[in-house]
């Protein structure tokens, strides 16, 4: 959006200094002898007026070469570009309001555009565009500052939130509850067994806590937290519940928000495999590749049209969305689709080993 | 065994082993209850409650594709039946609500005796309760189950062109395909919400979004014309209905 014909306030701001210039150029022309005062204005006014709307469309150029990825040489091109033809518009706007003035006007004098005249009236064009385009990329450069400071705040704000929601997830009332269930069946069956899923819940509720303090961990570490997971609930579903787990070596070191991928498996094992009669196997894959940091999670789905009050209504995969957007802003991308019986869910991110 | 207590049967109903087998423990201290079954999923539980009929039900609330409370809809069960869940807010404000107990996971061996006590004192008798809980549960229907011998038939809401009544029965008519369901029309009408589903006439009830237009065909009579081609009359006090909410 253009920030100064958007903004009423700024446009008004923005005409006066054009009125100043056309000013300045009718005092130069009265300095240079070539007009009096009257006519002179009459001429400089509205020709600044109207090339104000043409000096307007540097924004666009200044857009179209965005300053993170700007080049010595091709801003010279581009921006000595359009100043040479944005000048030319200036020496086509003097001529026609030169001609047309003297139509409307009864006492209007024509100016005389001597050859000389054109090339300053056209130097000045090209001066008068290249200020206009340092203008509009210090209003760019402003609005970037102010749009990172925002996602700033968002991203703290988010990410507290999430923190909180991941604090309430994770006391995950069905998990916990469900799992000291089986813990309470399992003390007169299998003592052992009661022993080690305590020991396991109790670790994954610290590794839990631990890991939702950071801002970025290891994919490794995630995973960790993941297999855990798994493995208390294998005990609750037995066969029903399989994994596969595919992380490529690259991919073990490059960092993560926390509690990503263990709310995306719950959500696999809650939507897709418990509605399975036969259960079925939820997988994840990771890899690494130029930039890029590729996840996939993957789970049957039960294939009935019409889906139970078991569905997910998305909320999970919207808050990952956000999560991501207010982090990475838009280098970092989160798609799930539905297909042949299997729900897919698809993320990439930037790829970094280190904390920025 | 004295005479007066004779033996009860009871299905477990979770689709979760290991609460399976806990509840099979806690039962082991009833000498007079006789396990008949085990199901691992709603639509099995319904099948097993009118096929067995057990004496006692141990249900847990939240099952994939069927919830407990819809097992018991389609089965036509409202006595003998002991709640389970580990968590489910919203569901649980409405049994508290309807003073309708159930037991919380993990539960101790006290807890559960306590509830199957209260159950077993109540058997025989349908307890205003639970019907209220069913019927309050049914309000603002996003599915309706119909149950037709071996099979349960799940029709969306919105996928209903329009339903008929037929004697006792209802004519629910969805995409090509009609089924029938021992309910009154007017029932139907309470569940389903008034600014979708109008009832046009005594014997129709019509979804607005697979209505295609309206006729005039006299001075006091109106006919609705559906998506699929099927015409149905209006009433006149149909009719008011209808525009009241277009």
């Amino acid at each position: 959006m253009h920030p100064i014909l958007t903004n009423a306030r700024k446009l008004l701001w923005y005409l006066a200094a054009w009125m100043l210039t056309g000013l300045f150029v009718a005092l130069l022309l009265v300095t240079a002898d070539q007009a009096r005062w009257g006519s002179a204005l009459w001429f400089a006014l509205p020709a600044a007026m109207l090339y104000s709307f043409v000096a307007a469309s540097a924004y666009y150029v200044c857009r179209s070469l965005p300053m993170a990825k700007r080049h010595f040489f091709s801003a010279v091109a581009v921006f000595g570009g359009a100043s040479l033809i944005a000048g030319f518009a200036w020496l086509a706007i003097c001529h026609a309001w030169n001609q047309l003035a003297q139509a409307l006007a009864s006492g209007y004098a024509a100016l005389p555009i001597t050859q000389h005249l054109a090339v300053v009236l056209f130097a000045a064009g090209c001066g008068f565009y290249l200020l206009s385009i340092l203008a509009h990329d210090v209003l760019i450069a402003f609005d970037n500052v102010l749009l990172a400071e925002r996602r700033a705040a968002e991203s703290r704000v988010l990410a507290r939130d999430a923190e909180l929601q991941v604090l309430r997830t994770q006391i995950n009332p069905h998990f916990l509850f469900n799992s000291l269930n089986s813990i309470s069946a399992l003390t007169t069956m299998d003592g052992a067994a009661a022993r080690s899923m305590t020991i396991e819940l109790a670790q994954f509720f610290r590794q839990t806590l631990a890991l939702s303090e950071k801002q970025a961990i290891p994919l490794a570490d995630e995973l960790a937290l993941c297999r855990n997971f798994l493995a208390i609930e294998k005990i609750r579903f037995g066969k029903k519940l399989e994994s596969a787990l595919e992380i490529a070596d690259n991919a073990q070191r490059a960092l993560i928000p926390p509690m990503i991928l263990q709310p995306l498996l719950e959500n696999a094992i809650k939507h897709g495999i418990r509605g399975l009669v036969d259960g079925g196997t939820v997988s994840v894959q990771a890899f690494a590749r130029e930039q890029w940091l590729h996840i996939a999670v993957s789970n049957p789905v039960d294939s009935d049209p019409n889906p139970s009050n078991t569905a997910g209504n998305g909320t999970g995969l919207k808050n990952i969305r956000q999560r991501f957007a207010s982090i990475y802003g838009e280098r970092a991308r989160v798609s799930w689709t539905l297909a042949d019986g299997q729900f897919l869910v698809e993320m990439a991110l930037p790829l970094t080993y280190h904390e920025v | 065994m004295s005479a007066s207590t004779a033996t009860l049967t009871a299905l477990i109903v979770d689709d979760e082993e290991l609460a399976r087998r806990l509840v099979r423990e806690y039962l082991g201290r009833h000498a007079d209850i006789q396990i008949i079954g085990e199901c691992d999923n709603g639509l099995q539980a319904v099948q097993d409650i009118s096929g067995l009929n057990p004496d006692l039900v141990f249900l847990d609330i939240q099952m994939p594709k069927l919830t407990g409370l819809e097992v018991l809809e389609l089965s036509g069960r409202s006595d003998g039946v002991i709640f389970t869940t580990a968590y489910d807010q919203y569901a649980l404000k409405a049994f508290d609500l309807h003073a309708v107990d159930y037991l919380l996971k993990p539960f101790s061996q006290a807890r559960f005796d306590e509830a199957l006590a209260q159950a077993r004192r109540a058997l025989g008798q349908t307890l205003p309760a639970l019907a209220n809980l069913l019927a309050h549960t049914a309000e603002k229907l996003e599915r309706i189950l119909i149950r037709d011998r071996h099979q349960v038939h799940v029709i969306a809401v919105e996928k209903i062109d329009y339903v008929e009544a037929q004697d006792d029965y209802i004519s629910i008519q969805s995409e090509g395909k009609s089924y029938l369901k021992t309910q009154r029309l007017s029932e139907l009408e309470t569940q389903l919400d008034p600014k979708r589903f109008v009832r046009v006439h005594r014997s129709y009830l019509i979804n607005l979004e697979k209505l295609q237009g309206m006729e005039r065909t006299s001075k006091d009579s109106h006919t609705a014309l559906m998506r699929d081609g099927k015409q149905i009359p209006i009433s006149r006090a149909g009719y008011e209905r209808i525009k009241a909410v277009m």
